[in-house]
């Protein structure tokens, strides 16, 4: 046991202090269970007319919920005044409870930080022995937020001058991450939107394609990423301005040009050096075929909207912008001529590879182009085995060196090449921020076009107008089960013993020997297809055991709750969430009563049949 | 750094700091005890010996400079720990006394029975719902749920209906009795995931996944819920928005919320509540009005108690010093550094 303070000394010093009632918040049930276990034998007892009370008022509660009857905390409850509350017990000893807190009963109550958010259970005092807690099978420091909501327990409207929020040691503190978040800020909300298969399918049900992404930007996550591409822009315009010095000198894209010209005198390799495939000619123009850029081709001029490689060609590609608003793609080795000249041109993601505004530019740009353009000076770098003397001699080609812009292109070069470099990483970040969400849509609507769910033209086929009412975890697997008729036949104990083994995302050990073989050679077959969908859904736990534990519930009605708690390792608590979520699992299957008539009554059965005894009992 | 002067340095720091170096090192660190953490932390970093020395670095000089950024000399011997800590004039922190233990305690008790007054953001926030969605931020136990009760009282007497969503099955059930017990039972309806009662009754209480439902349903025109005559919807614990898994739902339930029907967030105190009423803003048709603040309404001190059930102040100030995470009351540090030091497991006696 860790040193910490003793709970019977705990409540002592709070009784003494005149700080209950209090909620003492540890870091797993299983400490809240050790803390009740050491009032066993402790000698706190409260005077008998508080004794009496709790068990009047227990009585009271026990009418409502039977099932809190025979608890065994409940001695220690009447005779102290404490107890534990904590997502390994029943709802209805959680109610219980916290009837007997609302009603001023108990001294203190020890809890884990569940109970933290939204249950309405205020104290005098709250007791804080950690920093951390288990978030995903690992530690992480609590929030200033979380924080706050833990201590904000403390201190009843109408009850308390003063709430108490009082920390003690024990080895799972850091003393600092306690003191910042009770005198900090609150962390701001970051947006956790992600788009999953049925918010597609319901999407595209009830709004045509090209509504979606209007859609999608009235999204939070939009709203905090139009923030961060909005600061970007400030940043872009801010860095046109320290561009102003650095425009158009003799030639137009003179950064480009020193560039590949430094590069050749320092006789190192551009990186385009890279593309093997690609003649030293071809290779020397890359750096220039950017955005903007007006290229000869064999029949005219053309604007060049992007560059890109693709992986049947050998040569990297071009998409470029002909007369008459043609857009065209073709291999780099098609340009006749690069000439020195660029108009402003942002590449996008999507086609036509510019905003609609700077395609209506460009294209009144193209058109009043002159038949005759300055062509662009290229040095061709020769390859990675050539001799320093041929680089030298080449230089001589080069236009810099007996350029009158020379020495003011040299000074200004590193400057203007960082500021260029940074518009062009703002640029592609703000393209990136406006455009992820759709993205991440269009690629779940590939996936959902893969497996028949959608048509070509993104109307919801047969199977998906059924599949959207699937709205749960897990949903992709739940839907190609069915499709794949993994459920036909199967009673309803099975069906609920495998929804039960995709809707539990604990993994707490339980045990359960036995699993009939109907459920278990099932389940393999589920195992089966979640792992050959893995690459487009994270696949459940589909625990065994689980399974089992609901299949038995509903095959053999004789069995009562205590009958099956017996059967594994799991709290109450834990069996009883089990439970919930199937049910809320079958009565999505339920909802397919118009498509798949006998799985729905399937499901409708598992329904009744789960409901009774203790989730009769429960609201 | 050979291996038994980095055993040695570890030996040498509180457990406390063990742990943090150990996050995402060792797994279940916080089951092992210190000399275990050491094994464990020494075992791990054969992979990685230079990345657990720098972080080791990094956090002893944290340390340090925060037991400088304190007020009162650090006393590492729990031998001359009564002495009292004689304030330094360097020191802006010290010329202030730190509040005493009984000053701490004083003023606790039950107030008199007041006549119920609504508090002026309360009011704010129902006149301003009468024009616009609102956005509530407030600290914990602040009485948002009167503003959701008297909101839906005056929707009900508009014969509009209302929705009223929480995170949790668990608080849809507290607030289905709260507001049975308001309302009268043929008023109040509940939806959760396997609870259906009254369905069709003008205030309809749900989670805030089965509201995302049927809005999805209604979206495609089907339905067994009417969503024409609805007149509000109240998203109770909306900071459940910056939830990794399930935040997703309160975005979709704000963006389909029909149009007509008022929008009433309701959260705990969190960093960014003009962004979300921006949000608001800038999707539905009213601009929406924020109503925030983050004074408890019932105040709030801090506390330190030893294992030993020595209680003292945690911070030097009465209540708690927002903004002030360094201002440690004297004795919480003495006692909490002694804690550290106790901790070691050099097989020192524990009292
Ligand atoms: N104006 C008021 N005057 C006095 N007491 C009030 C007032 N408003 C609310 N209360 C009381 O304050 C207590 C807390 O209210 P409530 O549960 O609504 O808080 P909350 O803001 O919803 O907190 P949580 O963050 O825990 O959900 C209740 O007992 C309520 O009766
Ligand atoms: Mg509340």
């Amino acid at each position: 046991m860790p040193p910490s303070i003793h709970p019977v000394d705990l409540v002592t010093a709070l009784r003494h202090k005149h700080l209950t009632p209090a909620i003492v918040f540890l870091t797993s049930r299983r400490a809240c269970d050790e803390a009740m276990e050491t009032f066993d034998h402790a000698d706190l007892v409260l005077p008998p007319a508080r004794q009496e009370a709790i068990a009047v008022a227990l009585e009271r509660i026990t009418v409502q919920h039977p099932s809190i009857a025979e608890h065994p905390l409940i001695p220690i409850v009447k005779r102290i005044g404490v107890a534990a509350h904590h997502a390994g017990h029943l709802p209805s000893w959680k109610i219980a409870i916290e009837e007997l807190m609302r009603q001023g009963h108990l001294d203190a109550v020890f809890a884990t930080t569940t109970l933290a958010a939204g249950v309405d259970f205020p104290a005098r005092t709250v007791v804080i022995t950690q920093s951390s807690i288990r978030k995903s099978r690992d530690f992480t420091d609590l929030t200033i937020g979380e924080i706050q909501q833990i201590a904000g327990r403390a201190g009843r409207r109408g009850k308390d001058h003063v709430g108490f929020a009082i920390v003690t040691p024990s080895p799972y503190i850091d003393l600092t991450v306690l003191t910042k978040g009770l005198t900090g800020q609150p962390e701001g909300i970051d947006s956790q939107f992600t788009i999953s298969y049925p918010m597609v399918l319901n999407l595209l049900k009830a709004h045509p394609h090209e509504q979606i992404q209007g859609i999608l930007a009235k999204s939070f996550a939009q709203f905090q990423l139009n923030q961060r591409a909005e600061l970007l822009e400030q940043k872009l315009d801010a860095l046109h301005v320290q561009m102003e010095p650095f425009g158009p000198r003799v030639c137009t894209d003179w950064i480009t040009q020193w560039h590949t010209f430094d590069h050749a005198r320092r006789h190192r390799h551009t990186r385009h050096h890279t593309h093997r495939s690609e003649s030293p000619e071809i290779v020397a123009r890359l750096p220039f075929l950017t955005p903007g850029r007006v290229v000869g081709l064999s029949r005219g001029h053309g604007i060049v909207l992007r560059q890109y490689r693709s992986k049947g060609q050998k040569n990297s590609m071009l998409t470029v912008l002909r007369p008459d608003n043609a857009v065209t793609e073709c291999p780099v080795t098609s340009v006749k001529e690069v000439y020195d000249r660029t108009y402003d041109c942002a590449e996008t993601s999507t086609y036509p590879w510019c905003s609609t505004e700077a395609f209506d530019r460009l294209s009144h740009q193209l058109e009043d182009l002159p038949p005759r353009l300055p062509v662009l000076p290229i040095l061709v770098s020769p390859g990675t085995e050539s001799l320093p003397d041929a680089i030298v001699q080449s230089l001589g080609d080069f236009p810099c060196p007996t350029c009158p812009s020379r020495p003011a292109c040299q000074k200004d070069f590193i400057t203007a090449s960082r500021l260029r470099q940074e518009q062009q990483r703002h640029t592609k970040s703000i393209q990136a921020l406006r455009t992820s969400l759709w993205h991440r849509f269009q690629e779940r609507v590939d996936v959902l076009q893969k497996f028949g769910y959608l048509t070509t033209a993104t109307q919801l086929t047969a199977d998906g107008e059924w599949a959207r009412l699937i709205r749960i975890d897990h949903s992709l697997l739940i839907t190609e089960l069915i499709r794949a008729e993994a459920f036909a036949g199967a009673d309803p104990s099975l069906l609920a013993g495998i929804l039960a083994s995709l809707a539990h995302d604990d993994d707490r050990p339980g045990a359960f020997p036995r699993i009939s073989p109907g459920l278990s050679s099932l389940l393999g077959q589920v195992r089966k297809l979640a792992e050959s969908l893995s690459p487009y859904e994270d696949p459940p736990l589909l625990r065994a055991d689980v399974a089992a534990l609901v299949e038995r519930w509903i095959a053999d009605p004789s069995l009562t709750w205590i009958g099956l708690c017996r059967l594994t390792t799991m709290a109450e608590g834990d069996i009883y969430r089990l439970l919930a979520r199937t049910l809320e699992f079958l009565s999505q299957v339920q909802a397919l009563k118009s498509t798949h008539p006998g799985l729905a009554e399937s499901a409708s059965q598992a329904i009744t049949l789960i409901r009774r005894g203790v989730l009769e009992e429960l609201p | 750094m050979n291996t038994d002067e980095l055993e040695q340095l570890l030996a040498q720091q509180p457990v406390a700091l063990l742990h943090r170096l150990a996050r995402g090192r060792v797994h279940r660190h916080f089951r092992a005890g210190k000399r275990r953490l050491i094994e464990l932390l020494l075992q791990h970093s054969i992979h990685n010996r230079a990345g657990l020395e720098s972080d080791l670095q990094t956090l002893i000089g944290e340390r340090h400079s925060r037991s400088e950024a304190g007020s009162s000399p650090v006393h590492r011997s729990p031998t001359i720990a009564h002495k009292k800590a004689s304030p330094r004039g360097a020191d802006p922190d010290s010329t202030e006394t730190a509040v005493s233990l009984s000053a701490w305690l004083e003023g606790l008790g039950v107030p008199s029975p007041q006549p119920f007054v609504p508090d002026p953001w309360q009011s704010e926030a129902l006149s301003a719902l009468n024009e616009t969605d609102v956005v509530i931020s407030v600290p914990t136990g602040s009485g948002k749920t009167y503003v959701a009760v008297e909101a839906a009282h005056r929707a009900m007497e508009d014969n509009r209906s209302v929705i009223y969503t929480s995170p949790l099955k668990a608080l849809s059930n507290t607030k289905y009795t709260e507001f049975c017990r308001i309302f009268g039972p043929e008023k109040v309806g509940i939806l959760t995931g396997d609870r259906q009662e009254n369905g069709q009754a003008p205030l309809l209480i749900m989670t805030t996944e089965i509201l995302r439902n049927l809005l999805y349903d209604a979206a495609s025109g089907e339905i067994d819920i009417r969503l024409d005559t609805l007149g509000l919807v109240i998203l109770d614990e909306s900071q459940y928005l910056a939830d990794p898994e399930r935040g997703v739902v309160w975005e979709e339930t704000i963006i389909f919320c029909p149009s007509q029907a008022r929008l009433l967030l309701l959260s705990a105190s969190i960093g960014n509540p003009q962004d979300i009423a921006d949000w608001l803003t800038s999707i539905r048709s009213t601009a929406c009005r924020l109503v925030r603040h983050s004074k408890r309404t019932v105040p709030l001190r801090a506390g330190y108690l030893h294992p030993n059930g020595k209680l003292t102040p945690l911070f030097r100030t009465l209540g708690i010093p927002y903004g002030h995470p360094n201002q440690l009351h004297p004795e919480a540090k003495r006692l909490f550094l002694e804690y550290e030091e106790e901790t070691l497991p050099a097989g020192r006696p524990r009292r």
